[in-house]
């Protein structure tokens, strides 16, 4: 151990290089492995004809090819889009009116933030389960209330028909990534100067005019961060929608995701592959945009 | 006066609300998880409480729950463990090291995890096959703990890069090594976010479904929300009851970890999101 100091002093930059190559190598070496290689290897798989009972066969980008005439995958891709264009919104919108209220000086805050931190904790899984029971057509939670409210005298057949699946998923994703959301704008909220709203409040400014000239536009960064975040992750929605609807009624809740997952199950890796890395472009695709509109965007002062 | 009465009421309405819809998929999830049967809201079948449901979860080993909930616990908690680990000594190499390279290793961290799932399990199938993995536990810490590891990289940076440099100077002048530094004097001073990441990488880990829905085939290493989620009946009725009592008892350590480590969890997850 002492041997190392005076090499150390002696030659700083070679000794530092050495440990920090000890220190980094089990982190490459495990990204590397269990992430860098099976994204090479889709990039690559993707080229091939690579089915069960056949020869594996290189093919270009026939299975790119095979996307465009392929209604199911643009109706999984319509589906996505929808979803994360209705969802994330939702989200945001929701997110911040919850952040306010976990920011607002109340003896219940440390209660509140627990208990919005619980469904985001938990897995999809299990609320994906939870929800199917909500939403069962004969004795679930949703037709129950919407009877005792006298919202409608027929029970809606929530997971049986693709507009009633189709606001499942929402309300379930949104009940579940709101939290995450709201605790990301939380951060971004407490980073606003108080003296903002003393001097809001000595100029006579009314709440919402707070909220429309200091919160919103100082809150804006971390806003593009949280929609980043979610947009990234809803464009791989997987979990929610293989537990709740199972992709149906009829694929009209089939994300880019499950259908990939389905020519896996079913031994079609070539083709898979091929739509995961569309999906994977879509999410590239869409990130830029943010950062771009983030970035370059007018600046709020 | 009257804005913080009108903002009082806004306040408490909203908190409310909010409560209410946070929590009640759970006391509908707890109620029929108590219950006779699942359909006690239909006005014939009035509500009968039993523990039945709980029974049949925790003895029945032909439901396979226990397994299921062994193998995600030993699974989650070896990925965070490990992941904690390896994160550390990057994040220290970062922070506290001089090579070529650092910002880049942690954009490369940052771009590698935009990679969707699906993208990965396929080829990752394909491998753990051919090394006779599928259905083990390393099958799904190998791959869980490099999915978890860049975003603990990156709030391990931001924790580490606010510890002073005149601690590591000081360890320098007493003869510590880099590692000793570490583990003397880094890993103590950032022991509160180190639990952070500790914690959010065990949530992952235990939430984690794709990996574990494709490299499983049975109770031998299938996770909790796997087994949840392939659940079924033996004939044909969905076992509800029994659903939801295991949902309860996974859901439970997860309520109890959040409750009592909120501020450690909101503070993982907001300095990993706000340096990005």
């Amino acid at each position: 151990m002492k041997s190392n100091n005076p090499l150390r002093q002696a030659d700083p930059l070679t000794s530092q290089l050495r440990a920090a190559a000890l220190f980094i190598a089990p982190l490459l070496l495990l990204i590397g492995l269990f992430i860098l290689i099976p994204v090479i290897g889709t990039i690559i798989g993707s080229l091939f004809r690579d089915v069960a009972f056949l020869p594996r066969r290189f093919v270009g980008l026939a299975n790119y090819g095979r996307l465009f005439s392929d209604d199911r995958f643009w109706q999984a891709v319509r589906f996505t889009l929808l979803f994360i264009a209705i969802s994330v919104p939702l989200e945001i919108v929701l997110g911040l009116a919850l952040a306010l209220l976990m920011d607002a000086d109340t003896p219940v805050r440390g209660l509140l933030r627990a208990c919005v931190l619980i469904p985001w904790a938990i897995p999809a899984a299990i609320s994906g389960r939870t929800w199917e029971l909500i939403y069962n057509y004969s004795y679930g939670l949703a037709n129950a209330i919407a009877r005792w409210l006298h919202v409608s005298s027929d029970p809606v057949n929530w997971l049986g028909t693709s507009f009633g699946a189709f606001s499942a998923v929402i309300v379930a994703d949104v009940w579940k990534t709101t939290p995450f959301v709201a605790i990301i704008l939380l951060a971004g909220l407490q980073a606003i100067p108080k003296e903002l709203y003393q001097q809001a409040r000595v100029d006579r400014a009314g709440l919402f005019t707070a909220f429309w000239s200091i919160t919103l536009p100082l809150s804006r960064p971390v806003v593009v961060v949280a929609l980043l975040f979610r947009t990234i992750d809803g464009l791989r929605i997987f979990d929610l929608v293989y537990v709740l609807t199972h992709g149906g009624p009829g694929g009209s809740t089939t994300s880019v995701s499950l259908y990939a997952y389905e020519y896996f199950l079913t031994s079609d890796f070539g083709y898979g592959s091929a739509i995961s890395i569309v999906l994977f472009l879509m999410a590239l695709a869409l990130s830029l945009v943010y950062v771009k509109v983030g970035r370059f965007g007018p600046q709020a002062q | 006066m009257k804005d913080s009465t009108a903002r009082n009421s806004l306040t408490y309405t909203g908190i409310v609300l909010a409560l209410l819809f946070c929590l009640l998929p759970f006391i509908y999830m707890a109620a029929v998880s108590f219950s006779t049967r699942a359909d006690f809201l239909t006005v014939e079948t009035p509500f009968t409480f039993t523990l039945d449901n709980f029974r049949a979860v925790l003895t029945d080993t032909s439901l396979h729950f226990t397994a299921y909930f062994r193998n995600s616990m030993l699974i989650s908690l070896v990925s965070a463990a490990i992941c904690v680990a390896i994160a550390s000594l990057a994040a220290y190499a970062i922070t506290r090291l001089e090579f070529p390279g650092r910002m880049l290793l942690l954009f490369f961290a940052l771009a590698v995890s935009m990679f969707p799932q699906i993208g990965i399990v396929g080829y990752l199938y394909k491998f753990m096959a051919s090394v006779g993995w599928v259905n083990t536990p390393q099958a799904l810490i190998l791959p869980y703990i490099a999915w978890i590891l860049p975003l603990s990289l990156w709030i391990l940076v931001s924790y580490f890069s606010q510890i002073p440099r005149e601690l590591d100077k000081a360890a320098f002048m007493d003869g510590c090594t880099y590692r000793q530094t570490l583990i003397r004097v880094i890993l103590p001073v950032a022991a509160p976010g180190v639990f952070s990441v500790f914690l959010l990488s065990f949530i992952f880990a235990f939430n984690e479904f794709m990996f574990a829905l494709m490299l499983t085939t049975n109770y031998k290493a299938r996770t909790i929300p796997v087994g949840i989620a392939l659940f079924q009946g033996l004939h044909g009725q969905t076992p509800w009851g029994n659903i939801m009592a295991a949902s309860v008892i996974t859901t439970l350590p997860v309520v109890i970890l959040t409750l009592i480590f909120q501020r450690r969890i909101i503070g993982g997850l907001t300095s990993g999101a706000l340096k990005g």
